[in-house]
């Protein structure tokens, strides 16, 4: 067979996380049968520290997130939590938020991250509530230090509420969001990632959904040295219906990784992945990959995956694995599409057929690519925010733009 | 069956009329005589064994040892499927079935010549619907011959054992330069003790107008079958090569691990048809890998039927501007059955193009996975390339994955990737039944309609086969 992927590790050299399950036949690892095999664990013993080539880290600039890796104490970052008055706000250690209910770490840097986490943050809506105003929790990281952190995000059973969760500043950063989705409830969690240049971030982000609720998780990810961020979404009962969503923009030497796993045990649940990224400058190096699980007992699940990349120069590197395990064929549909290009030039001529100038042209069609993510936000003040950094961004790329334009 | 059982069961193993898709008709097995007393277990001495009855040059026998070393260092792969069923110890590496080869259907040991006229070989070959025809049993080619106008053009088509004797100097140029001896480890095994096979060389702007066909068949148990196969297409020409494989059933397992390695040079065309439908105890194990040279195309066209599991990602390398790749892939996962296959795709020159269609259909608590890579490397600007994936459940206990790896690393470039999976819908039965359909034909038809965009690429019979293979699963249900 052709190996797709080279990245074979050698048993006999320790198999970094699966040793429990290595055969002893002398034939080699068995492989996980299904993304839900994958080890989770609450003991950093159970997460060997990454050597690059486990199919779980082989994108990920494992140099830059090297102190995430390590077991030692850490300090907290600044967090500030704001909002509206039903909101309930607690910080502790983990056992006193109730943390862990619904997360379960799924890599070296979760599992160190909460092994280090000495306070954590709870913000609680309580049942029935609808805020006419979101929550604000606002994560700040200082240059040169390690820190991590966790989240408890609860919605109670049919309330309402949307919950912003912004990092900025500097440092490398650990942080476990838990989020729990009560019954019927409709919650609305972004992540944006506005790190200084120089920040490094690595995220695990546990979705549970309770019956017949709906959440949207929107991660945008502009800022920072190198993000990864893990986002699980799980189903309490049936009828849940999840949305992912994501914006990034990858410039020079930047990495931003984001991965996927939505996992359908209940019934009659529905699931909606969408990312799109854009990519710019040398070095410039993206990373989606978005596994779907419909397991044996998942009847009646409806789910579609989608992730596009716009690279705007050479030099960038996009990398994208829609991967689907569909393991009944009662299901309403599954799906998934991944396209990677550069801008339309139909559609450019078509703008400045019109009297618009190329680069107001190519302004337009990269805030056309990115809205209908970012108008889903919910909040106009970040929206617009978003595109006016986003519109920054492109501004840097103008001179190389123009001249592969031409070319055509 | 009794009506308490039959229900559930019945809901579990879905439609019925799809029962029969696992029925092998190609289980047979002849007597043995060469299998039983060919020795199990893979050393140094086995390897330098088969070098010496083939009276290689020694630059092969080093090659074979030098492979032998890395497949004892290379790890098995921790992706895919489960091999740890493989015992390499039990495995009779080399089983020479007759000493000498045939031109002549007649001069086969009955046996033989009893299987190849039950799986129709010779007929084909009598109607002329192929231009030459390669048998493989066991480790060697025993039969072998090819039309003789083409051999007046200078086409090579011989099996790659008599490739090495007879064409040495080219063969040498050729042989590892497509898939290196430590490309993954079961490359390195068939390097170490390959055998058969077949080696063609077309000479520039022959067309080669009428398929070429190998067929291999492994019937002792336990038996490993390593043929390497090496295509040369020079600049212009056209050929289209077609494989077929089979083996009986038995208790343990067998392995096919093949190499096929393929040069198509400039504004040459390859088309490379795989049949494969061994028995459900092979494990089939497969390095296919294509380069494309500037304007050439190269045309994978992969059946998987057959075999416990299958892992198989054909591949072509675009090496210079315009080059065109093309994989059109069906799996069929049965019971107890895994196909791990796909195609991969390396666009390293720009203006370079490639499609993938995968289909596949899983029933009876089979498993299809999709497994690709679309990789465009830097400088490789102007490229394009598509994937397409549709995976058929009928049942509720059967699964279908899908792995697409995609990696651009240039700017200008289009690249598409789109699954979906889908089951055999109650309204599109409904639709037909209401016109007049039994259930079965009903089934056959949307089956049939399902996966016609790769079954119209094939050759003729191979088409009819195929449907045949369908019509065959509805019989057995209504009986």
């Amino acid at each position: 067979m052709t190996a797709v992927d080279e990245t074979t590790t050698d048993p006999a050299a320790g198999s970094p996380v699966n040793t429990a399950r290595a055969h002893s036949h002398g034939a080699g690892v068995v492989p996980d049968a299904s993304r839900a095999e994958r080890v989770t664990s609450f003991d950093v013993a159970d997460f060997a520290v990454p050597t690059g080539r486990e199919e779980e880290w082989k994108f990920s600039p494992l140099r830059e997130l090297a102190p995430l890796f390590e077991a030692a104490p850490a300090g907290s970052a600044a967090v500030e939590v704001s909002g509206p008055d039903a909101v309930v706000h607690r910080t502790g250690t983990l056992q006193e938020v109730g943390a862990g209910t619904a997360f379960t770490p799924g890599d070296r840097a979760a599992v160190t991250g909460w092994a280090a986490t000495a306070q954590a943050h709870l913000v609680s809506v309580p049942a029935e509530a609808e805020l006419d105003a979101p929550v604000l929790v606002a994560v700040r990281g200082t240059a040169g230090t390690t820190t991590s952190g966790h989240l408890v995000v609860e919605a109670g059973h049919h309330a309402r509420a949307l919950v912003v969760i912004s990092h900025t500043g500097s440092g490398a950063h650990r942080g476990g969001v838990e989020v729990r989705v009560g019954d019927g409830a409709d919650l609305t969690v972004v992540t944006l990632q506005e790190w200084d240049a120089d920040a490094v971030h690595v995220g695990q982000h546990d979705v549970l959904v309770g019956r017949d609720a709906r959440v949207r998780h929107i991660a945008v990810s502009l800022g920072g040295k190198a993000v990864r961020l893990s986002t699980n979404v799980r189903y309490a009962g049936p009828g849940g219906d999840a949305q992912a969503l994501g914006v990034y923009f990858s410039d020079a030497g930047q990495h931003l990784e984001h991965r996927l796993f939505v996992d359908h045990e209940a019934t009659n649940c529905k699931s909606y992945v969408e990312y799109k990224g854009a990519l710019q400058g040398d070095g410039a190096h993206a990373v989606w990959i978005g596994d779907v699980l419909i397991r044996a007992a998942a009847e009646g699940t409806e789910t579609y995956e989608l992730n596009r990349n716009l690279v705007l120069t050479d030099g960038a590197r996009a990398d994208s694995v829609p991967n689907l395990e569909i393991e009944t064929g009662e299901i309403v549909g599954a799906g998934h599409a991944s396209a990677t290009g550069r801008f339309d030039d139909e559609q450019l001529f078509y703008l400045q057929a019109r009297g618009i100038t190329p680069d107001e042209a190519r302004r337009l069609v990269v805030r056309g690519f990115f809205a209908s993510i970012v108008e889903r936000i919910g909040v106009p003040e970040i929206s617009e925010r978003l595109m006016t950094t986003i519109e920054t961004e492109l501004a840097a790329t103008d001179l190389a733009g123009t001249s592969s334009t031409e070319e055509n | 069956m009794t009506d308490t059982v039959s229900d559930t069961t019945q809901e579990l193993a879905g439609p019925p009329e799809l029962e029969g898709l696992g029925k092998y008709r190609y289980g047979w097995a002849d007597s043995d005589t060469a299998g039983s007393s060919a020795r199990r277990g893979l050393s140094e001495e086995v390897v330098r064994d088969i070098s010496a009855k083939k009276s290689e040059p020694g630059w092969m026998l080093q090659l074979r040892l030098k492979a032998l070393k890395l497949f004892a260092r290379k790890p098995m792969p921790n992706w895919g499927s489960d091999l740890t069923g493989i015992d390499f110890d039990n495995i009779k590496y080399f089983v020479r079935s007759t000493e000498k080869q045939a031109t002549s259907w007649d001069e086969l040991p009955a046996d033989i010549k009893n299987t190849y006229d039950r799986l129709g070989i010779p007929e084909a070959e009598k109607q002329r619907l192929i231009a030459g025809v390669a048998a493989q049993y066991e480790s060697e080619v025993v039969y072998h011959q090819i039309r003789e106008d083409l051999e007046e053009k200078g086409v090579i088509f011989v099996d790659t054992d008599t490739g090495l004797r007879e064409h040495e100097e080219l063969f040498k140029e050729y042989f590892g330069t497509v898939i290196p001896v430590g490309d993954n480890k079961f490359a390195s095994l068939n390097t170490a003790v390959w055998s058969g096979g077949s080696f063609i060389y077309v000479p520039p702007g022959v067309h080669v107008d009428i398929p070429l066909q190998a067929y291999f068949r492994i019937n002792t148990e336990n038996m490993g079958q390593f043929e390497r196969t090496l295509i040369i297409a020079d600049e212009g020409s056209y050929v289209h090569y077609v494989e077929g494989c089979t083996a009986p059933i038995y208790q343990s397992d067998s392995l096919h691990s093949a190499v096929v390695e393929i040069v198509v040079k400039k504004n040459a065309r390859v088309r490379y048809t795989t049949i494969q439908n061994w028995s459900n105890n092979v494990y089939n194990l497969v390095t296919k890998r294509a380069t494309a040279a500037e304007g050439a195309t190269m045309e994978w066209i992969d059946g998987n039927i057959g075999s416990k599991v299958t892992m198989k990602y054909p591949a072509v390398y675009l090496m210079g501007e315009h080059a065109k790749g093309e994989t059109l892939s069906i799996a069929m996962a049965g019971e107890g059955q895994h196909q791990d296959a796909g195609a991969k795709m390396v666009h390293a020159a720009p203006h370079t193009a490639s499609s993938i269609v995968s289909k596949s259909i899983a029933r009876g608590g089979g498993r299809t996975s999709y497994r690709g890579l679309i990789q465009v490397l830097e400088g490789a600007h102007h490229s394009a390339s598509t994937v397409r994936c549709d995976a058929l459940l009928v049942d509720t206990i059967s699964r279908s994955d899908t792995y697409p790896y995609n990696d651009i690393r240039e700017d200008d470039v289009v690249m598409g990737h789109e699954a979906t999976v889908s089951k055999v819908s109650d309204d599109q039965l409904f639709y037909l039944m209401s016109r007049g359909m039994a259930e079965d034909e009903a089934m056959a038809m949307i089956v049939r309609g399902f996966i016609e965009p790769v079954a119209r690429e094939l050759p003729m019979e191979y088409a009819l086969e195929l449907n045949r293979l369908i019509e065959l699963q509805m019989e057995g249900a209504v009986g």
